[in-house]
């Protein structure tokens, strides 16, 4: 190790100190609030200023290549910055009225942004995995966070055997890839792979165990049906603002995994799993839309909506592997404006059930219009925005993806016209909550409760995000097209 | 009128409807009538600049005029670019004189959430205007998606008792399609950018336009293509068989709402059939014209048929737009020059006549809160001048000749007649059939003996308030003058129409052996 790998890693090293520091304030000022999240919100912004400094145009690695700084990385680092620093912003308000506390909570949160970090500049094998695995550990924690919450810990359980058990199926998986190429360098994985393919051997039975693994132990990860039991239950237990983490974060974290993974190690092999990425997306998209169709719970529908943004963010990966950089530069596109949205639909319900004991069921969404009008008007932003209705960034993270499908053609166009029928699925279950906020009269007496300041300055960030993102997409075109370049 | 050469006339008309709407929502909500005077200030300005356009424009060979046009996100080549001819003109003033009829007449039925109420029209306003002048396909998308979020909440918080249904099921239609239309547009643009070798202009409608012209949408491609664009516009029109959100809406709806929704919301999937999917799959066109020549006949048939067994007053008039707005349709897919003139024409017609008879319906209902056909015998000796302004109405959409509603369908038989002389019978057995249900509506609600539901009202039953009539008057005033003179509108259309059938009336049929 030398200085330049140190001072490229030095986010990562920023992040972990940070998590550490947090933890050290609390020990000098127990329980008081003031000074984590005063600890926090500094360390993100050191973390965030460099990353941006760290960051370079071409690619450089470091520790003999297996860490790497690109676009990409630089990208999905200041988005795993903004999840965290959003989240630790709307969920002191949730934990205190629950006499939870809050630092441990940054803590966690921090170390688990570490991992992700870590995650989205692997250039080996092995690292990828150490970063998934610091990437999700503080996740099962955070789900069960409300321990006197039986269904939190129920979540939190559910959450951890399927995390770790698809953990150890895509640990299996590297090792094949391991034992037929010899190497766990992504690069060197890469071109041994591409000349294996273009041997024109086909596909030999280890390899393609590799690759089954591998895709089972993502798909886990991600969500994508029929990987998707654990996801309803972890997120309608966990505490709201650790919903919306997971439904993000790791979410974005396991696409990161994904593009340096199968965007770049398994590329040549893109012709075989790409058959089975498109498989997953029509399943996942459709099946989510489906059942959340059913639910009453709004915190449940999320998850399967969630879900179902898996499949969209899937048909970009599609595209992408049918040859179209267009449609990494979608699915990119589409993670940010999913971050902002789905984080801002889920702040405005952890508000609402503020007071400990409301519950996430439609009918606490009756009447909200009258209740609380802006926190009513926000989540209709953020539900349109998750249907796809212009000028909101949801839409245009689908045209994008969808551009993507249609440019690449042949079966990746059905794929696009799924999509499309699927947003109008969707529509039906967010408007329904549209009508309850709006047309509906209240049921009960559910009292009203100021909210901190800070939950409405991360509301106010999501707000002004989604709509930019919306409205000026040319703000974010040029650094997503930078970052989908760097994998091309 | 050089003076108003240099100014951005239609941004200005698209955008002063939003600037009032966010004006508005600072306002104290406990003061509702600072709501009602500002959007009808905002609406009536909106109006002005919209026939200082009219003014100024000059009828030529129908180019676009008062091009603004700005780079937006040039990645795509997608522009901020809207302009005006002859055809989008007349909607965007039927657009702007029916928004500020409508909210003057929501003044007193709307009591509650007024200034919510005030922003949706004015949020709504902005979209309507907006895809008649988008010269972009991009915009022209985000202008029609974004019709649809204030008619949604329109509906659904100031409708009748069934109206999340009805909400509901108005936004999933419209979205289904729309979204379709959207892969097609993106097809569209891509195909473009693959033969031109960049995104420049792929979204630009007159480029599309041009590179449509030269063949490159045909086969395969412009077939499907123009069945996704089709679907978007004929469930906006409606046609039959995606009419069946449009009764539900209607009932439901607010007066207001049923007269926007009626005047402009349903022009806006003929102005897409003319602007958009008419020009850019002319081979497509030609091949799926006789699809839609018949279920235009059924719609015209099936419209009036229904319309005939209403009890309810306001279904009646929803039935009769799913029969007039066939007229639309058939006018178009003839691809004769009278006859999408008259589509046209056909369209303001409906607009105005429709709109009118909404805000009658609006008017009796406000005093009985009932509809049914049945107990309102005898209005006319109770209420004379309603009746007479019902009449009046009435009439006109029956089609009397003088009235515009005669020469929209006249001139639609007239270009049927050219292509398929057996439509234009069909279509003409109809007229008679309209006459049939508008006449023994009329018939029922105005003369008889007066009926004991209206008895039983006494002094609660007062007739037309002046600001009531002054919602009709400018529509009856249009009805009479566009009646006898129809030039009016022809002339400033003609050149766009003729655009329009360029590259169609070349075209031959796709071969598919299917139904030829």
């Amino acid at each position: 190790m030398n200085f330049s790998d140190a001072v490229t890693l030095a986010p990562f090293i920023a992040a972990i100190l940070v998590a550490a520091s947090i933890i050290v304030v609390d020990f000098i000022a127990p329980g008081r609030k003031v000074p984590a999240l005063a600890v926090t919100f500094i360390g993100l912004a050191l973390v965030a200023v460099l990353v941006v400094l760290t960051g370079h145009d071409g690619k450089f690695t470091a520790f003999n290549g297996s860490y790497v700084v690109d676009p990409l990385t630089t990208f999905l680092d200041v988005l795993f910055v903004s999840i965290a620093a959003l989240t630790v912003a709307f969920a002191p308000d949730y934990l205190e009225e629950r006499k939870l506390p809050v630092a441990e909570f940054n803590a966690v949160l921090v170390f688990a942004m570490s991992g992700a970090m870590l995650l989205a500049g692997s250039a080996d094998l092995l690292v990828l995995f150490l970063g998934l695995e610091l990437m999700v550990l503080p996740g099962y924690v955070l789900a069960g966070y409300h321990k006197q919450d039986g269904f939190s810990t129920e979540g939190a359980i559910k959450y951890f055997l399927l995390g770790s058990f698809s953990s150890a199926i895509f640990l299996f998986g590297l090792a094949f890839v391991w034992g037929l190429t010899g190497t766990t360098r992504i690069a060197e994985v890469s071109t041994i792979l591409g000349s294996i393919v273009a041997g024109a051997a086909p596909l030999s039975p280890g390899l393609g165990m590799g690759l089954a693994f591998l895709t089972t132990g993502v798909a886990f990860k991600i969500a994508a049906v029929p990987f998707h039991y654990w996801t309803p239950d972890a997120y309608q237990g966990s505490p709201t603002p650790v919903t919306g983490y997971l439904s993000v974060g790791p979410k974005v974290a396991a696409f990161a995994l994904i593009i340096r993974l199968f965007g770049q190690a398994l590329w040549p092999l893109a012709a075989d799993w790409n058959v089975v990425v498109m498989v997953l997306a029509a399943l996942t998209m459709t099946l989510g839309n489906l059942v959340a169709l059913t639910q009453d719970n709004v915190k449940r529908m999320l998850a399967y909506s969630s879900i179902a943004h898996t499949g969209y963010m899937l048909v970009g990966l599609a595209a992408f592997g049918a040859g179209k950089i267009q449609g990494m530069e979608g699915l990119l596109y589409y993670s940010a404006a999913y971050v902002f949205m789905n984080l801002g639909a889920f702040a405005v319900i952890a508000a609402i059930q503020k007071r400990s004991g409301v519950t996430s069921n439609l009918s606490s969404f009756a009447g909200l219009v009258r209740r609380e009008p802006g926190l009513a008007l926000l989540l209709t932003l953020f539900l349109l925005s998750l249907t796809g209705i212009p000028p909101t960034a949801g839409f245009f993270g689908k045209f994008y993806v969808i551009l993507a499908a249609v440019q690449a053609g042949g079966w990746l166009t059905a794929l696009a016209i799924l999509a499309v029928l699927n947003a109008a699925v969707a529509a039906f279950y967010y408007l329904r909550v549209v009508v309850y906020m709006f047309m509906r009269d209240p049921v009960g007496d559910i009292p009203v409760m100021p909210h901190g300041r800070l939950v409405w300055t991360g509301l106010a960030v999501a707000t002004v995000m989604t709509i930019v993102l919306g409205l000026f997409p040319s703000v974010l075109l040029d650094i997503v097209g930078n970052a989908a370049a760097a994998i091309g | 009128m050089t003076a108003l050469a240099g100014l951005p006339l239609v941004s200005l008309t698209i955008f002063l409807p939003l600037l009032g709407a966010i004006l508005i929502g600072f306002t104290p909500s406990g003061r509702p009538n600072v709501a009602r005077y500002m959007a009808l200030g905002v609406a009536l300005l909106a109006w002005v600049v919209s026939l200082a356009l009219l003014v100024s424009f000059v009828a030529t060979n129908g180019e676009f005029q008062f091009v603004d046009q700005a780079s937006w996100i040039p990645m795509f080549g997608i522009q901020y670019k809207v302009g005006v001819d002859g055809l989008s003109l007349v909607l965007v003033v039927l657009t702007t004189t029916l928004t500020w009829i409508s909210i003057l007449a929501s003044f007193s039925p709307i009591q509650n959430r007024v200034k919510e109420y005030m922003i949706s029209f004015l949020v709504l306003e902005v979209g309507m205007i907006g895809v008649f002048v988008a010269m972009d396909l991009f915009l022209f998308y985000i202008f029609w998606e974004l019709v649809l979020v204030p008619m949604y909440l329109i509906i659904g918080i100031w409708g009748g008792k069934n109206r999340i249904y009805a909400t509901m099921k108005f936004v999933l239609y419209t979205l289904v399609g729309s979204l379709l239309m959207l892969v097609a547009i993106l097809a569209a643009a891509f195909t473009y950018q693959g033969a031109t070798g960049g995104w420049t202009n792929a979204f630009d409608i007159q480029a599309l336009t041009a590179f449509a012209a030269q063949g490159n949408f045909n086969g395969t491609f412009g077939f499907v293509a123009f069945a996704a664009f089709a679907l978007a516009f004929a469930i906006k029109v409606p046609m039959f068989p995606f009419h069946t959100w449009l009764p539900d809406a209607h009932v439901e709806a607010p007066t207001a709402g049923s007269v926007i929704l009626a005047a402009v919301l349903l022009k806006l999937g003929g102005y897409g059939f003319i602007r958009l999917a008419v020009p850019l799959f002319p081979e497509a066109a030609q091949t799926w014209a006789p699809v839609i020549i018949v279920l235009s006949l059924i719609a015209i048939i099936y419209g009036a048929i229904v319309a005939l067994v209403q009890p309810d007053l306001k279904k009646l008039v929803a039935y009769s737009s799913v029969s007039h707005m066939g007229f639309v349709t058939l006018g178009i897919f003839v691809f004769q020059q009278q006859g999408m003139q008259g589509a046209i024409l056909q369209m303001v017609n409906h607009g105005l006549i429709t709109g009118a008879l909404f805000l009658l319906v609006g008017v009796i209902y406000e005093r009985t809160h009932d509809r049914t056909i049945a107990k309102m015998g005898g209005l006319g000796a109770k209420t004379p001048v309603y009746a007479a302004a019902f009449g009046f109405f009435v009439f006109a959409s029956v089609g009397l000749p003088g009235l515009s509603g005669f020469v929209g369908e006249f001139l639609v038989l007239v270009g049927t007649f050219a292509t398929s002389p057996a439509a234009a019978a069909v279509a003409a057995f109809v007229m008679i059939l309209a006459a049939g249900y508008l006449l023994w509506m009329f018939q029922r609600v105005a003369f008889g003996e007066v009926s004991d539901f209206l008895k039983g009202l006494g002094d609660h039953l007062t007739d037309m308030r002046p600001v009531e009539a002054l919602t009709l008057v400018p529509l009856g005033a249009l009805v009479v003058v566009f009646g006898l003179f129809p030039g009016l509108i022809l002339d400033l259309v003609a050149g766009s129409v003729s655009n329009a059938l360029a590259a169609v009336q070349q075209a031959a049929p796709i071969a598919l052996g299917l139904w030829r």
